[in-house]
């Protein structure tokens, strides 16, 4: 190609004049807002606490609220004490040696699967038929679920799922929410000692009121009648 | 069993009325006592609009905590296009300490069952549901016993006292967190979903249950509906305060004991902490009741020891000093004074109490309870607690009580429903109220009630 002096500053000049009459996508910020979608919320990002915890609660609602579904997880909650997720089984944040090793054919030990317990669904399809399938009335199926196992077992959870059309991230959040349902068996004891930890019960509430109202931890054994048997 | 505590004659009894009744699942006897006169007067008489028109005459505010008119709600539900409609009656009673809705439905289960077919047949729903604690297992089996026999008579269910129209009534029992009490709350619970308030407006009287209109009431304010039917409007606005008329069942607890107790709304509240027995106000600190007074039981000089504190609306309530005890008790005047109605208890704490350990417990508690939907009530009074902590075993910092009143104001302006905005009312109240037993907890390390153990160290930093 022939060298013709000028030739580049033209098409770059080119470029710059058809720039200037294009649209510009600059937006005066503060007073003029972008039009974004209205469930847009920015780059996801998990934060930690002070103490390099990671703050997530795994309570599913951000995967609830995403639109497109775009939000997989997967793993041990962070009280470690049951299996949970949400998405798509390979989609889940696995390390890059188990995903090479996944793809290399050979058989993964997966410690997410190893709190999948097996159940017998009989009990849960007999609870699902009693009501309709109705996923309006999650909460009646999950405490008849709990008094049939004696506990919620996940696998049951996907089974109501399935069934009802419900989300399993709904169905997780509404049984992660009330203190009476509980994901593991009573005699295993770790959830009972972490709700424990984190949630006092009104039982513990009142005591601590009468404690308070008899003039607190000073008074120890000494004055423990209170002036008001309730 | 709770208690029912005498109150002073000439008070008058609209909900605890018929207390006495043997068996109060007896619709028999029920009904020789005024049961469903009111539902007969709505049907034959008034019809929808004159029910809502009394009821706006009336005054009547509801019961739940905030007194909201009850008249409003019902005409928006009945107002708003939907094709079906619900009314809930709030009986889980979130509160632990306070049994006023339980023993309510437990003594005069036809009332909260009369006023809540009333108030279907108000706003033209079809369907009634009581929502109530699954621990009051007495209540339930009660509601279902009086529910049935209703039905059968004809009060309730299809074609109601001859009318056509048709309302279900159903018990539910709900439990497993305070949360409950809030009334969206306990409409996503009766969903079948996670129990996380929503935003208002628009309001359940709008978009509640299944996203249809619904009156949310408390069965206090149910219960007390068939009364103004029967007695007219006027005769209720006669009672209690001129805001709010009416009456409302307390929880009081005091050195003479606890127990429940129907009070006027505008009773002021040193006749309620009285209906408990005191402790009295005392002159000084820690000085015996003036002679005359009728003293708590005095079992151990303590008890008799003087008023300190009035906590007035359970865990989230306000700490009000004894000189505000002709704080008249209704909805307005006790906001006004940093208290609320909430959940109707109302606790006497005498000089042994130390108000930062009591603040302390109530925030730690609400705290605990909160669901987690929004940021300032998950995390602010979870901070709110801790400050609290460091108050009271003695290491605060030096910014701690100006930190505490901003995050207060900001959990409050920045809240999404009424648990975080009342959460903040134990150290609000305090602050207010007793701000130099805070400033001994910070500024000398001391504990005036003994209770709290301040680090001796902070002192000298502090200084």
């Amino acid at each position: 190609m022939t060298f013709i002096p000028g030739l580049g500053i033209v098409k770059g000049m080119g470029l710059t004049l058809r720039r200037f009459f294009e649209p510009k996508a600059t937006i005066k910020y503060p007073e003029v807002k972008p039009d974004i979608p209205h469930k847009f919320r920015g780059r996801l990002q998990l934060l930690y606490d002070e103490y390099g915890a990671l703050k997530c609660e795994t309570c599913f609602q951000c995967a609830q609220a995403c639109p497109i579904e775009c939000i997989d997880m997967g793993g041990i909650d962070t009280k470690g004490r049951f299996h949970v997720h949400w998405g798509a089984p390979e989609t889940y944040g696995e390390r890059r040696e188990e995903s090479a090793l996944r793809r290399s054919g050979r058989t993964v030990p997966d410690p997410a699967y190893a709190h999948f317990e097996g159940i017998d669904p009989d009990p849960v399809d007999g609870i699902l038929e009693d009501y309709d399938f109705d996923p309006k009335q999650m909460l009646q199926i999950l405490e008849a679920t709990q008094a049939a196992y004696g506990h919620l077992p996940v696998a049951a959870l996907k089974r109501i799922s399935h069934a009802t059309g419900a989300w399993y991230a709904m169905i997780y959040g509404t049984a992660s929410y009330y203190s009476h349902l509980r994901f593991e068996r009573p005699e295993d004891g770790i959830q009972a000692a972490a709700v424990a930890d984190h949630r006092p019960t009104e039982a513990t509430f009142l005591s601590s009121l009468d404690t308070a109202l008899a003039g607190g931890r000073r008074a120890g054994a000494g004055q423990a009648t209170g002036p008001k048997p309730n | 069993m709770t208690t029912i505590l005498r109150t002073p004659k000439g008070w008058p009894s609209i909900l605890l009325a018929r207390v006495g009744a043997k068996d109060p699942t007896d619709l028999d006897a029920a009904v020789k006592a005024g049961a469903f006169d009111g539902l007969r007067k709505a049907v034959h008489d008034l019809g929808p609009t004159g029910v809502i028109a009394t009821l706006a005459a009336s005054g009547l505010r509801g019961r739940g905590g905030a007194g909201f008119p009850t008249a409003d709600k019902w005409r928006v539900a009945a107002t708003v296009d939907a094709p079906r409609r619900y009314v809930v009656a709030n009986g889980y009673g979130a509160d632990p300490a306070v049994l006023t809705d339980r023993t309510l439905l437990e003594t005069d289960p036809y009332a909260v069952i009369e006023g809540l077919t009333i108030a279907a047949l108000a706003i033209g729903a079809g369907e009634a549901i009581i929502a109530v604690r699954t621990e009051a297992g007495a209540a339930i089996r009660g509601l279902e016993a009086a529910i049935g026999a209703a039905e059968e008579a004809g009060f309730v269910g299809p074609d109601i006292l001859g009318s056509g129209m048709t309302v279900t009534v159903s018990v539910r029992p709900v439990q497993g967190a305070y949360m409950l009490g809030e009334e969206t709350v306990l409409l996503k619970a009766l969903e079948g979903k996670r129990g996380q308030p929503e935003q208002r407006p628009p309001y359940p009287a709008e978009r509640g249950l299944f996203g249809m209109p619904t009156v949310v009431q408390n069965v206090q304010t149910l219960a007390t509906v068939p009364w103004i039917l029967v007695n007219g409007a006027e005769a209720f606005a006669a009672i209690g305060s001129k805001a709010s008329p009416g009456t409302i069942l307390v929880a009081v607890r005091g050195a003479g004991g606890a127990g429940i107790a129907e009070v006027p709304l505008g009773t002021p509240l040193r006749d309620i902490v009285a209906l408990a027995g005191g402790p009295k106000p005392a002159a000084g600190a820690g000085a015996k009741p003036p002679a005359g007074a009728k003293a708590g039981r005095g079992k151990d000089g303590a008890a008799v020891a003087g008023l300190k504190a009035v906590l007035v609306g359970g865990p989230s309530g306000g700490l009000l000093p004894p000189d505000l005890l002709d704080t008249p008790y209704d909805f307005d005047a006790l906001r006004e004074v940093g208290a609320h109605v909430g959940s109707g208890s109302v606790v006497a704490a005498d000089q042994r109490a130390c108000i930062v350990d009591l603040a302390r417990l109530l925030t730690r508690f609400c705290a605990d309870e909160a669901c987690g939907k929004t940021i300032p009530c998950r995390i602010g009074t979870r901070r709110i607690s801790e400050i609290g902590d460091r108050i009271a075993i003695g290491v605060p910092r030096p910014t701690d009580l100006q930190l505490l009143a901003d995050l207060s104001a900001d959990v409050v302006a920045s809240a999404l429903c009424d648990h975080e905005r009342l959460a903040t009312l134990p150290y609000a109240s305090g602050m207010r109220y007793f701000r130099s037993e805070l400033d001994d907890h910070i500024l000398r390390s001391s504990c005036p009630a003994g209770v709290c153990r301040p680090i001796a160290v902070a002192a000298g930093a502090a200084h």
